[in-house]
């Protein structure tokens, strides 16, 4: 889960790491503190900001209105500007490059520096991977003075500054293990005119299941979102309940068992020529209120034109999931056809319950297909997409 | 044989006291697993559907010495605990059913294990099962036929839909192995690929991926130096960008992580790629039909 700059910087300031000044707007009063020149950083989750022309440089409070005026609100990149960083104008000498970081092939963390700051670490791996340092630790090892003064060294800080750079490697990895992080990036760290050491930008990524061992980052306003970016209202909606839940751009709703047939459902979707409206997943053994809502989310989104559902009975119940469909249905009446296959536990006594509700309101039914083991789940997906496709 | 599990293998239950453990208890003890012993911290005494509750590990084994497998049903926020309990008492393969287990804690998990030899399988795993002869975990026995085919896959339902789809076409699993969900799992496909390659029963592979992290990449590494054919199924393909598609391992960071990614490696050591559950049975016995002409 991505943290944007500030945070990550909330962070930083907490564990000693040397940030610039700074002042977040959300209200412009706030400028009244600003010392000009600054530099004015959109909030976005994105690399190459700059180009992108999502930071700014201001000399003056009247051209900070301005700028800010037009940042808050606009989408770079596909993100919305919900906040502007102003920052001091730091003098810059020198730019590095650190991180902490998992190497997922070795399951092990390391550090990674380079004397070439400011550009992607990938592209710096492509053009001229000599000025990498890679330092590996044991699961669990906190850093000694030497390993910071040792990657310091490696990627050319000047014998003046050891000390200062050291202490900023050793703290961004104590951050890194303390807060359970999947990523902390320091891109780029400046070597100021003045012989300063500055963070100039923040990137933490932490590890949303670890969150609960950290209440102080809800203190600080942190919470659980997107890995980057933020939820729409339906994905705000679906979290709250405890469904994942992700928006995409089609017209036909998946309403999956559990994560993984979703992720393959979407795919076959496509590949038969349908267009996914969502990712869902039920999660195991899912509640009637869960299963309710799930198909709620989909009836009420305007986009969605029709209904793909599949139950592979295991620990999730058929029975469970026809009492969830047809009380659904009972309740809102819904006109949006539902093509779906049920198989698995409790089968049968998932379909009686179908044939139940059928028999007593068929009008409200006539839009409602189930199908059975002996039906491949590719010809159901088909089936959905032709009524999305005529509708 | 089979692999991992069969009709002899002495298992335990960690968690054995829960709702949904003492639930599938009952389903795995119905089905021919033999689990001799269960665990829960303060709970000793206790008899889950005629097994005995000890309070841990180490107690329950100095009952039962044979018993070398054990299946995880805590929450997440005391897998690390439990696994690393089994660990020590002298467990040899650790089954973690819980999902959403925090990635630092599955890391020092894996060093663990591997300074003690022990196989961890998970987290987030629907279990292992040998169709006909023991299953551990939550996989519904009726999606499974015993054959020939050895599965493993990130996902549970998908691990489901696979075997379907081999059984309607007349093949059957020697063993269907879900390695999990989560982005930091007790095994790499590569070890249970090992197995399988050296297991009498098993005459070919389905590995099925997802999208998110290196697994199938590194597996494709270790396909290259087997001998029996493999089949690969990789689901994603038109996953967006960060979004975490219901699974914690389940999402593409930056250039981490795509099926394209995945897909490639898997073809160029020579696995077959379907594109749809129902090619896969296709492929297994396209395979199979070549591999048995070249031996």
């Amino acid at each position: 889960m991505r943290l944007y700059e500030y945070e990550g910087k909330m962070l930083f300031k907490e564990f000693g790491i040397p940030v610039p000044q700074s002042v977040l707007i959300g209200d412009p009063r706030e400028l009244d503190k600003v010392i000009y020149p600054a530099v004015l950083k959109a909030q976005v989750f994105i690399g190459k900001r700059g180009k992108a022309g999502a930071i700014k440089i201001v000399n003056s409070r009247q051209e900070a209105e301005l700028e800010i005026k037009n940042l808050l609100g606009r989408v770079i990149a596909g993100y919305e500007v919900k906040s502007v960083l102003i920052e001091e104008k730091i003098d810059i000498e020198k730019e590095l490059y650190l991180s902490a970081i998992i190497d997922r092939k070795l399951h092990k963390p390391l550090i990674l520096a380079s004397s070439e700051g400011g550009m992607e670490i990938e592209e710096v791996a492509k053009s001229n991977p000599d000025a990498i340092t890679k330092h590996y630790f044991e699961v669990g090892e906190y850093p000694e003075g030497w390993t910071g003064r040792w990657i310091a060294r490696a990627i050319g800080v000047p014998s003046s500054l050891i000390s200062k750079a050291s202490s900023i490697i050793n703290k961004m990895y104590k951050l890194f293990l303390d807060y359970e992080c999947k990523l902390v990036e320091i891109n780029p760290l400046a070597i100021t005119k003045d012989g300063n050491l500055v963070a100039l930008d923040s990137k933490v990524d932490l590890d949303e299941d670890a969150m609960y061992r950290h209440p102080e980052l809800k203190k600080l306003g942190i919470s659980a979102r997107h890995e980057v970016g933020e939820l729409t209202e339906r994905e705000k909606l679906a979290k709250k309940a405890g469904v994942p839940y992700v928006d995409l751009d089609g017209d036909i709703g998946v309403f999956p068992g559990g994560a993984g047939f979703g992720i393959a459902s979407i795919d076959l979707i496509k590949h038969f020529g349908g267009n996914p409206a969502n990712f869902m997943d039920s999660g195991g053994a899912p509640t009637q209120e869960r299963l309710r809502l799930m198909i709620d989310l989909l009836m009420k989104n305007p986009r969605v034109k029709v209904i793909f559902g599949a139950r592979f009975g295991g620990i999730s119940r058929c029975d469970d999931w026809a009492r969830a469909i047809c009380q659904y249905i009972m309740e809102n009446k819904p006109e949006k056809p539902m093509i779906m296959r049920m198989a698995g536990n409790m089968e049968q006594e998932g379909r009686k319950i179908f044939e139940k509700y059928r028999r007593e309101e068929p009008e409200l039914f006539k839009n409602i297909k189930i199908y059975k083991f002996d039906t491949p789940i590719e010809e159901v997906i088909k089936e959905a997409i032709k009524i999305a496709f005529s509708s | 044989m089979a692999i991992i599990i069969d009709e002899n293998t002495e298992t335990i239950v960690q968690g054995i006291t829960g709702t949904n453990a003492q639930l599938h208890t009952k389903f795995m003890l119905d089905y021919g697993t033999r689990i001799v012993g269960g665990v829960t911290p303060g709970k000793g005494g206790q008899v889950v559907h005629g097994v005995p509750v000890y309070d841990t590990v180490k107690e329950c084994l100095a009952h039962h010495p044979n018993a070398k497998v054990s299946s995880i049903w805590v929450p997440a926020r005391f897998t690390r605990d439990a696994i690393l309990e089994s660990i020590d008492a002298g467990i040899q393969i650790v089954i973690v059913i819980p999902e959403g287990i925090p990635i630092h804690d599955m890391l020092f998990v894996r060093k663990k294990a591997k300074e003690k030899g022990v196989v961890v399988i998970g987290g987030n795993t629907p279990g292992v099962i040998s169709p006909g002869r023991a299953l551990l975990g939550m996989l519904p026995k009726i999606a499974f036929k015993r054959g020939r085919i050895g599965t493993v896959a990130r996902s549970g339902a998908i691990t489901y839909y696979i075997a379907n789809s081999l059984n309607l076409e007349g093949l059957g699993e020697s063993t269907s192995v879900g390695l999990g969900g989560d982005p930091i799992l007790g095994s790499n496909f590569e070890d249970v690929l090992k197995m399988f390659e050296e297991d009498p029963d098993t005459d070919a592979v389905v590995l099925a991926g997802e999208i998110g992290g290196v697994y199938e990449e590194l597996a494709a590494e270790f396909i290259k130096t087997m001998k029996k054919p493999v089949i690969g199924f990789i689901t994603g393909r038109v996953a967006p960008q960060g979004k975490r598609l219901g699974h914690a391992g389940a999402i593409i960071e930056g250039e981490l992580g795509t099926a394209q990614s995945k897909i490639t490696a898997l073809k160029s050591s020579g696995v077959l790629i379907a594109e749809t559950l129902s090619e896969i049975p296709v492929l297994v016995k396209k395979a199979l039909k070549y591999f048995n002409s070249n031996l």
